[in-house]
């Protein structure tokens, strides 16, 4: 496994990118190609009528005011404002259509981007700060749009302009175009020598922002920590630091983007001056008729206006890559734990789970569970107990095929897990965890995370159950209580409950528990237990508990350590062993008495 | 500290202390380079004029070679300080904007820090986020763009305007009469635009949000299956921001056909108007070259109004959100006349008839208690599940004030204390453990970043986490994810722990911290906590008895009164709540 990545790193990028990788980002484009060529085809009438103003000009310059003809002087500004009209139409109308597909395209890549983020394993949340994801999904889509829109299609009006200047120019003078044409290599050159420093220039932009934004979030989260350990000083100097390498970064790539433009205005003049030099000079006078230097000179200036523009958005692009990059290296992220091929619905689960010599690590080199097998018939109830770190979440984690084995197979009802589709699988199971994670939003739609078309009713029953009712009323507005963030109006015990609802509505045919009730005080520990065995009955279920009273009971009770099942038995049994269980029992019982 | 809240610009002026020369130069580096930009072209009309469209042409060829190549040098010099220029004032302007953003970010981040509980539960993680992203963005752009190109725009504006008076106030009057009508159209956009940037940036806080949550909640969103009702939920704030854009965009593209217009009138109306003046000979053919050589000087800004307003309107609303956070001032601070303990505490905690109810809450949480734990004591606190334990610890740290009463620490109403000095002798491990993506050393070291390695290994040692912590491949240097992920709840409790005891804190308070923890490591940690090589107040919350029982002092707290107290003896002997408990614990038929 890679190192997981912090603040301090920046992430390495393992894919190159370059501009050839455009094409993919084709994809998003080629759903609004029609509106994006219409576009297109305005932005050229709307050219090609703003290119008779000038002639409509010269017209009454030459004819109208000389003939002292005020008819036709009014008649040619008519037709003038005519003519603008057309592209100010034209113009808008381009716009509107680019703004809905700019706009399209931001709102699919960031839906395809956060659609694929789901699928993602735990292990990419583990191995990065949050803050780096979600700089991608939400700041780093948000430059790419323009890029993808209007860039592309100013790029081809450009080109296109530019092609023709080259033709005109051409068909008046070979050889002072070559002249012009000269420049071109020069600005190649200018344009190379930039792009390679400014590329990784705005990587570095990209890397230290995101760096800042995981830093960012962990300390609003963990606010509080800051404010217990007095270490308000030092991250506040992290910070800084963090925030400086962003601006030096940032200057550092402005430093390379800011010369492009002036680079390309002074080609332009050299340009320029050769034409007089060559055009009057070396290639002679006489050989060379000044109309043409004339119609050259200015095409010549033409010429530059496309290739300034072009520059503007050579810059743009170059600058978004490197957030174009992350979001499709976000989009390649291998999706691990995926349906197979062939997946087959999960059928109704009765409850038998099956583990057949399975072997797992979360790291290739580092065996956590090691060749195990055994098997649970449906409605037992198997508690799983033994010293942190032993790896029994690991072995309900892979229940609910959240990781792949390494080795042998899970098996429910017989079925290979692996060979169905993980929503069939895990919609039918019920997990509770160890990290009660509370959504902000009404203490109801927490509940109702379980089963979205719930009634009000079931909540209640449900809450009910888990002794989470008494509670939730004695707030001011009961179930339609806000719990902020993370539920930091309730209290640790308070939220396992509400999850402890949440888990039951979702009326799972496999039960995990994984210290579901760890902070959950022993008195409604124990009224919740009446609820917990009605809702035992009849499912398979699966209980991590320290506390072995609550835990007594259970069918079966699993020893797990050093990646296998030390003992396993009823409680009755393993206490007449007077094995590892009967130990740890005995020491619990000891210090209480 | 506290500052007075200042206008937006005043605002933006005041965060560019220190650069504001370099800014103003800047700035006016930009108007040199437009009248430049003005200038310029007078030499290639020479050029033109001179050599290549004037009757001696060919003539002055040959007889002025000098003078056509020093013209042609003057044009390339010209524009290569031109470009300088141009570079120059770009790269002081980013510097500034740079700078400025950088003490804007800082000073937020700063005054997040510093916040009291109540502005954590008003303001959510992703929205202030993206106050210190996306907000503060459209903050550095005004200053990076939004300032110059309206100088640029005035300057470019009024150095023609007074040209064009100068050589014919009639016609430039005719020009400028259409000037009123832009400023009328963008009067009318501002308002129109205004409420859609704001609209914009809440739409934009909110994506955020939801995202942020997403992506913290993952597991539970892969327990539940819950992908795809997640991603509905996403699409709509994603379709929200999308169309709160385009709204804004649309806007702005209602008011652009007329502006757009209005500004094209300009040479119309000189083509018009100054042709009359021609025929009339009211103005000569080489005036109205002039006129209409420079027009583009007056059309273009007027074009670009429209933009910079719709900017400004950005920034405008992004500003109101920074200032917000920016200007906030936390309820609980350091009172100006509060005690200076720079030593170490005794570690004495008093509570003398405290009451305490959360200001957004509906039922007071503490009624009136009160206890006191001499220094090096031990105390438990027992209770139902939301009974107030936690509350009541969080009011040692102060981080809540207490509605009724005091709490006293060492004698002092924590009140008259330096929050810092306060904190600094308390180390608390909380209920949520919060661990930074971080390695473990770090998270260990938190607090005290000096602490020595054989330290950190010793409070390892001390939290039972030093044999889990060795087993792994990198030991003490493997970093652990966000929020400690990749650790089980036990792992990640006992770090927490040992986390609060290398500050070598006078008073420890433990809020649930074991409960996590197999029984066997609980025992280890309960026999390190008495062992400590620093004097060390307890204040224990547990739900186990085995953790409760050798405590000095045992509290039942229920509903927010203490009903019981007293040693573990005592308590069993008074058969009441805590006896019920311990009975409950040793299971139904007391073994």
């Amino acid at each position: 496994m890679a190192r997981r990545n912090t603040y301090r790193e920046d992430e390495v990028l393992e894919t190159p990118f370059d501009f050839h990788h455009l094409l993919r980002a084709s994809v998003y484009i080629k759903k609004y190609l029609n509106k994006m060529i219409l576009a297109f085809a305005l932005s050229a009438v709307g050219g090609i009528t703003a290119l008779f103003g000038p002639m409509l000009t010269q017209h009454a310059l030459d004819k109208a005011i000389p003939d002292k003809d005020t008819r036709m002087l009014f008649m040619l500004v008519g037709l003038l404002i005519f003519t603008f009209l057309i592209s100010v139409i034209f113009t808008t109308i381009r716009s509107r259509i680019m703004v809905n597909v700019s706009q399209s395209i931001i709102y699919d890549i960031r839906k395809d981007l956060f659609a694929h983020l789901q699928k993602l394993p735990f292990q990419y949340y583990d191995d990065r700060p949050h803050g780096k994801i979600l700089i991608r999904v939400v700041n780093y889509v948000n430059s790419v749009s323009d890029m993808l829109s209007n860039g592309l299609i100013n790029v081809v009006l450009e080109i296109l302009n530019l092609i023709f200047i080259v033709i005109f120019m051409f068909c008046v003078d070979v050889k002072l175009s070559l002249v012009v044409l000269a420049g071109v290599p020069v600005l190649m050159a200018f344009l190379f020598w930039i792009k390679k420093r400014q590329r990784r220039a705005w990587q570095q932009v990209s890397n230290k922002n995101s760096n800042l934004n995981a830093y960012l979030q962990e300390n609003i989260v963990g606010a509080k920590i800051t404010q217990i350990f007095a270490r308000e000083k030092e991250n506040s100097e992290t910070f800084a630091l963090l925030s400086d390498r962003c601006r030096g970064a940032w200057m550092q790539a402005v430093k390379y983007s800011n010369l492009v433009w002036p680079g390309i205005d002074n080609i332009s003049v050299w340009v320029r001056a050769a034409i007089f030099i060559f055009g009057l000079i070396v290639f002679g006078q006489g050989n060379t008729s000044l109309g043409v230097i004339f119609a050259i000179s200015s095409y010549a200036s033409r010429f530059w206006q496309p290739i300034m523009n072009l520059g503007n958005i050579f810059n743009n692009f170059i600058n978004n890559i490197a957030y174009l990059e992350r979001i499709f290296e976000t989009l390649d992220e291998p999706v691990i734990v995926d349906d197979a091929e062939d997946a087959v619905e999960m059928p109704l689960i009765k409850g038998e789970v099956t583990f057949e010599h399975v072997t797992f690590g979360y790291e290739a080199e580092k065996t956590v569970l090691k060749d195990l097998s055994f098997t649970v018939k449906p409605g037992e109830s198997v508690a799983l107990v033994g010293p942190t770190g032993a790896g029994k979440s690991t072995i309900v984690n892979l229940i609910s095929r959240f990781y792949n084995v390494n080795g042998g197979r899970v098996l429910i009802d017989g079925q290979d897990i692996s060979k169905v589709t993980l929503h069939s699988l895990r919609s039918q199971m019920g997990i509770m965890l160890q990290d009660s994670f509370i959504f902000s939003g009404t203490i109801e739609d927490n509940i109702r995370y379980g089963k979205l078309d719930a009634s009000l009713d079931e909540i209640v029953k449900a809450s009910e159950t888990v002794c989470a009712d008494e509670f939730v009323r004695k707030f001011r507005d009961g179930y339609q209580t806000e719990v902020k963030e993370r539920g930091s109006l309730l209290s640790q015990g308070q939220k396992q409950l509400i999850s402890f609802a949440r888990t039951l509505l979702s009326d799972p045919s496999i039960l995990v528990l994984d210290e579901a009730t760890s902070s959950i005080d022993v008195q409604t520990e124990r009224a919740l237990q009446q609820g917990l065995n009605a809702m035992l009955q009849g499912r398979t279920s699966f209980i991590i508990a320290h506390r072995l009273s609550t835990i007594k009971n259970c069918d079966k009770i699993m020893y797990v350590d050093q990646g296998g099942i030390m003992e396993c038995g009823t409680h009755d049994e393993l206490m007449a062993k007077k094995g590892y269980y009967y130990h740890l029992y005995t020491a619990q019982m000891e210090d209480i008495a | 500290m506290k500052k007075k809240q200042k206008s937006k610009m005043g605002w933006l002026w005041e965060n560019m202390k220190g650069y504001r020369v370099l800014y103003v130069t800047a700035i006016l580096g930009t108007v040199v380079y437009n009248v430049m930009q003005l200038t310029v072209p007078f030499v290639t009309q020479n050029l033109i004029d001179l050599f290549l469209t004037g009757d001696e042409a060919a003539a002055n060829l040959i007889n002025r070679r000098t003078l056509f190549y020093q013209l042609i040098a003057a044009m390339v010099l010209l524009t290569l300080l031109r470009t300088l220029i141009v570079y120059l004032t770009c790269m002081g302007v980013e510097h500034v904007s740079q700078k400025a953003l950088y003490r804007i970010r800082t000073y937020l981040f700063d005054k997040i820090e510093r916040q009291d509980m109540k502005f954590y539960s008003t303001f959510r993680t992703g929205d202030l986020m993206t106050r210190l992203t996306g907000d503060l963005d459209a903050v550095r752009h005004m200053i990076a763009w939004v300032l110059r190109t309206i100088t640029e725009s005035l300057a470019l504006m009024g150095a023609t305007a007074v040209y064009f008076f100068y050589m014919d106030w009639r016609l430039a009057l005719c020009l400028f009469a259409i000037s009123p009508f832009i400023f009328l159209i963008i009067i009318h956009f501002k308002n129109k635009v205004a409420p859609r940037h704001k609209a914009l940036r809440e739409k934009l806080a909110q994506m955020n949000t939801a995202a942020q949550e997403n992506i913290s909640g993952n597991r539970v969103v892969k327990a539940f299956a819950r992908e795809d009702h997640e991603i509905e939920r996403f699409d709509q704030c994603n379709t929200e921001y999308s169309q709160t854009n385009r709204r804004t965009a649309m806007t702005w593209l209602t008011y652009y056909p007329y502006v757009e217009s209005f500004a094209n009138l300009m040479p119309v109306v000189l083509l018009a108007v100054g042709g009359i003046f021609i025929i009339n000979s009211q103005i000569t053919m080489g005036e109205y070259v002039a006129f209409s050589g420079l027009i583009w000087a007056i059309a273009n800004p007027m074009r670009q109004l429209g933009n910079i307003m719709n900017e400004f309107q950005r920034f405008s609303a992004a500003a109101d959100k920074v200032m917000e956070i920016y200007y906030s001032e936390p309820e609980i601070v350091d009172k100006p006349d509060a005690v200076d303990r720079p030593e170490r505490f005794e570690g004495k905690v008093e509570f003398k008839n405290v009451s305490f109810q959360y200001a957004d809450g509906n039922l007071p949480v503490l009624h009136n208690v009160s206890f006191s734990v001499q220094p090096g004591e031990t105390v438990a606190i027992m209770g139902e599940t939301g009974c107030g334990k936690t509350s009541l610890i969080q009011l040692i740290p102060r981080f809540y004030e207490p509605t009724e009463g005091e709490v006293l620490v060492d004698g002092i109403n924590v009140h008259d204390m330096k929050l810092t000095q306060l904190r600094k002798n308390i180390g608390l491990a909380t209920q949520d453990v919060l661990l930074y993506s971080d390695t473990i050393d770090g998270n260990i070291a938190y607090g005290d970043t000096h602490i020595k390695p054989e330290e950190v290994v010793k409070f390892a040692r001390y939290s039972a986490a030093s044999d889990f912590i060795a087993r792994m491949p990198e030991g003490y240097d493997t970093i652990v994810g966000e929020r400690g992920v990749g650790l089980s709840g036990g792992q990640k409790q006992r770090i927490s722990l040992a986390r609060a005891l290398a500050v070598k804190p006078a008073i420890l308070i433990l809020d649930d911290t074991t409960s996590a923890v197999d029984m066997e490591t609980e025992k280890q940690i309960q026999h390190s906590l008495k062992e400590l090589d620093f004097p060390c107040t307890k204040i224990i919350i547990a739900q186990r008895i085995s953790t409760t029982k050798s405590a000095d002092k045992i509290l039942v707290l229920q509903d927010g009164h203490i009903t019981e107290s007293g040693t573990h003896e005592e308590l069993v002997a008074k058969k009441g709540y805590y006896y019920s408990l311990v009975k409950l614990q040793t299971g139904d038929g007391e073994e």
